[in-house]
């Protein structure tokens, strides 16, 4: 088992390490992840939505749906922990 | 050489946390020590996105501060985007974070199943025990 | 109103299944009433969704208003509709299955259960309509997470089974997370229609070959491709039956999907052909699964695991076509996600049906079930039928246009590897239709009459009728398929095959 483990750790790292050499610098503010998309958003998050926190502004916003999703997720977690671990009440006393 | 390694750092430091992450996820044999490296592997992912959004040169949080009264609902405000760092990658985190938390929890439950009925948490013990009742 | 529904097609069973625990508590019986009548809207949507796109073609929805690539977009074409018409139609007829399945298995917790039932299906409808990266994780997510908490109350060794799951599936959503995040840096943006306009000029660069990988890998992780495919036999067996009868032919194949529109929709065809051999190594990967599937099945005395090996085998045939990527294998491989979805539904539900009755489901025990419960086992029939590849039954086609594909590309080996795995279907099969049709049990000569009387044994009629209903389906899709191709299946395939 710690063969596979080392081998799957050597491949893993060897193609991690060969596709750092072209990613853009540590903080470039002209990469591309900084110029397409989020300079609108800073530009007109506090006009379009009224809130001053531009974060705020696309997680409730502009990407609500993700959020929507994301207290989903929180609540299938909720149920699954109900569904596995609830035992009978008589008898067994409180199952945690 | 040395250029290369301190102008990416941020890179580095991810990768090393994923390999590590990694390796217990598949070389431990202990199954909580498992769970652990799912968190460690999760947590480098998370770590690398954030540090895409950093942007040099003084660039601060992506909240309006002070200004926001002045500026709000009529854009009088002049917005300079390079002193602002990007706001994306922390939304997609706060969300990934919240989906770390819950498999971690869903996984824990199923690990008290298991030790309920096995009695034990080692991996070689329980595959024992599975082979010797004929699971 | 077509386009409305591509919105609700999620918003009604999520909201829906923030109700089953309120009515639960109130009446434990309403609850699987309102879960079949939920289940219903998502089928009127996909399939008024189907008829819009066929009508007038892909059309595209903003969600709250906001233009991608700043906000999030639902761009519907012929795949999405036809795989949401195939997600929503099974749900529908494995939860009126799933009435009395659930009170035999386990009655103490039947109202988690359903919430977590149609947050599945919330899940699964939810990664195929979306068009936009990140969003796709989390309703991957979701899927994920009910799948582990519902197959781990089955049998003796679930709980093991699905943390084996666990970890493999979340090595899957985080590679797939972090080749997101890699395509994110270098275009800027998370919107597959953006992503794939932005992403030629990149092609040659190594950041891009690493996203490649990394979400190949990752969604392999989730479809069971061999040789990642270790968590799949023994999560599906030990399962509880209802849940089986969902996951086994609907949540692989939505992985499936998803990596048709990686391969063809965000990256271009050219870049996985030439510049990194995916394609290649993909159809070596499949046969290998192909075979050793079958070879495996072949070996196991419990039914359930036999068809779990299968499952195996059977994603290694849409792989297949896949990574074929011609015309003729890529209709072969969207035709056979059909064409699985009602063939494994059919048989998984037979099993459970079988466990209902009887306790077990290991096929040395199964002498004289043909007498006492022949409707299922002849809808058992009509699955292996269309397992093997026997016309009219939809399993034919599909293997069909794969072997056409096979030929069309050259690969001979390939064309061999469909032929035996045909063979090797027809052996473990027909072992089980031997056994439970052919032999008979031993009469005991102490009655007083010397006929032996077989009494009608069969399942309840709730869980009879969606049996039928699948294995009617099987031929249905196959007599109907050259139409479902022409209409549907012809505009999925990229024009330059």
């Amino acid at each position: 088992m710690k063969v596979i483990a080392i081998l799957i750790i050597v491949l893993t790292g060897g193609l991690l390490i060969y596709g750092v050499e072209e990613m853009p610098d540590w903080g470039d503010p002209n990469s591309p992840a900084s110029s397409h998309v989020s300079p609108k958003y800073i530009k007109e998050a506090l006009e379009k939505t009224a809130t001053p926190n531009i974060v705020t502004a696309v997680l409730g916003d502009y990407r609500g749906y993700d959020t929507m999703g994301e207290t989903a997720v929180i609540f299938t977690a909720g149920i699954g922990c109900i569904l596995m671990l609830r035992k009978k009440r008589k008898g067994e006393g409180e199952g945690d | 050489m040395l250029e290369y390694i301190v102008s990416k750092y941020n890179f580095w430091v991810y990768v090393i946390l994923l390999l590590i992450g990694l390796y217990a996820m598949v070389g431990k044999k202990n199954l909580v020590k498992k769970l652990i490296g799912m968190n460690i592997f999760q947590s480098a992912v998370i770590l690398f996105y954030v540090s895409i959004g950093v942007k040099k040169g003084g660039a601060t949080v992506p909240i309006f501060l002070g200004n926001a009264h002045a500026a709000h609902g009529h854009g009088n405000a002049i917005i300079d985007v390079a002193s602002y760092i990007n706001p994306l990658p922390h939304v997609l985190m706060l969300t990934a974070i919240v989906v770390s938390i819950a498999t971690t929890g869903v996984a824990l439950a199923v690990l008290i199943l298991i030790f309920r009925r096995y009695k034990t948490l080692e991996l070689d013990e329980i595959i024992k025990i599975r082979k010797d009742t004929g699971v | 109103m077509a386009t409305q529904f591509a919105a609700l097609v999620i918003v009604i069973p999520l909201i829906a299944a923030l109700f089953v625990p309120v009515i639960g508590w109130w009446k434990k019986g309403l609850c699987h009433p309102w879960v079949v009548a939920v289940l219903v809207v998502p089928l009127i949507a996909s399939l008024s969704i189907l008829n819009r796109v066929i009508e007038s073609g892909p059309f595209s929805y903003y969600l709250g208003g906001w233009a991608p690539p700043w906000g999030i977009e639902y761009a519907i074409d012929y795949l999405n509709a036809f795989v949401l018409v195939i997600i929503s139609v099974i749900s529908l007829i494995v939860s009126i299955y799933s009435k009395k399945s659930v009170e035999k298995e386990m009655p103490e917790k039947v109202v988690p259960f359903y919430t977590l039932f149609l947050l599945l299906v919330t899940g699964l409808l939810g990664i195929v309509v979306t068009g936009d990266l990140f969003n796709v994780f989390v309703f991957l997510e979701i899927a994920a997470l009910s799948c582990y908490a519902l197959m781990a109350i089955g049998r003796d060794g679930a709980p093991f089974a699905t943390f084996r799951y666990i970890i493999m599936g979340t090595i899957g959503a985080s590679f797939y997370l972090l080749g997101v995040g890699y395509l994110y840096i270098i275009t800027g943006s998370l919107n597959m229609l953006d992503v794939a306009q932005r992403l030629p000029e990149f092609y040659h660069s190594r950041v891009v070959l690493t996203a490649g990988v990394f979400m190949i890998v990752g969604i392999g992780l989730k479809m069971a491709l061999y040789p990642l495919h270790a968590w799949a036999p023994n999560a599906y067996a030990d399962a509880p039956s209802t849940v089986s009868g969902l996951v086994a032919p609907l949540m692989t194949k939505v992985a499936a999907y998803m990596m048709i529109r990686i391969m063809f929709t965000v990256f271009k065809p050219v870049f996985f052909i030439e510049i990194i051999p995916v394609t290649t190594i993909l159809t070596w990967m499949a046969a290998v699964a192909v075979i050793v599937g079958s070879i495996y099945a072949i070996a196991q005395n419990d039914l359930k695991k036999m068809l779990s090996y299968s499952v195996v085998a059977q994603i290694g045939y849409i792989a297949l076509g896949i990574g074929l990527a011609n015309r003729s294998g890529l209709t072969g491989a969207v035709l056979h996600i059909l064409n699985e979805a009602f063939t494994k539904g059919c048989v998984f539900l037979v099993a459970g049906a079988i466990i209902y009755k009887t306790g077990s489901c290991n096929i040395t025990g199964f002498k004289d079930l043909y007498r006492k419960m022949p409707f299922t086992m002849t809808a058992f029939l009509i699955g292996a039928f269309s397992m093997v590849g026997i016309p009219p039954t939809c399993g034919f086609f599909s293997k069909m246009y794969l072997i056409i594909g096979s030929i069309d590309a050259k690969q001979w080996v390939f064309v061999a590897v469909l032929l035996t795995s045909s063979i090797l279907n027809v052996i473990y099969f027909f072992r089980v239709i031997k056994i439970a049709a052919f032999e008979d049990v031993i009469p005991d000569y102490s009655r007083t009459s010397p006929y032996i009387t077989y009494r009608l044994d069969e399942v309840p009629i709730s869980m009879l009728i969606p049996i039928l209903i699948m294995a009617a389906g099987i031929l249905v899709c196959g007599i109907f398929s050259p139409e479902i191709i022409n209409t549907v299946i012809q505009h999925i395939i990229p024009a330059s095959f």
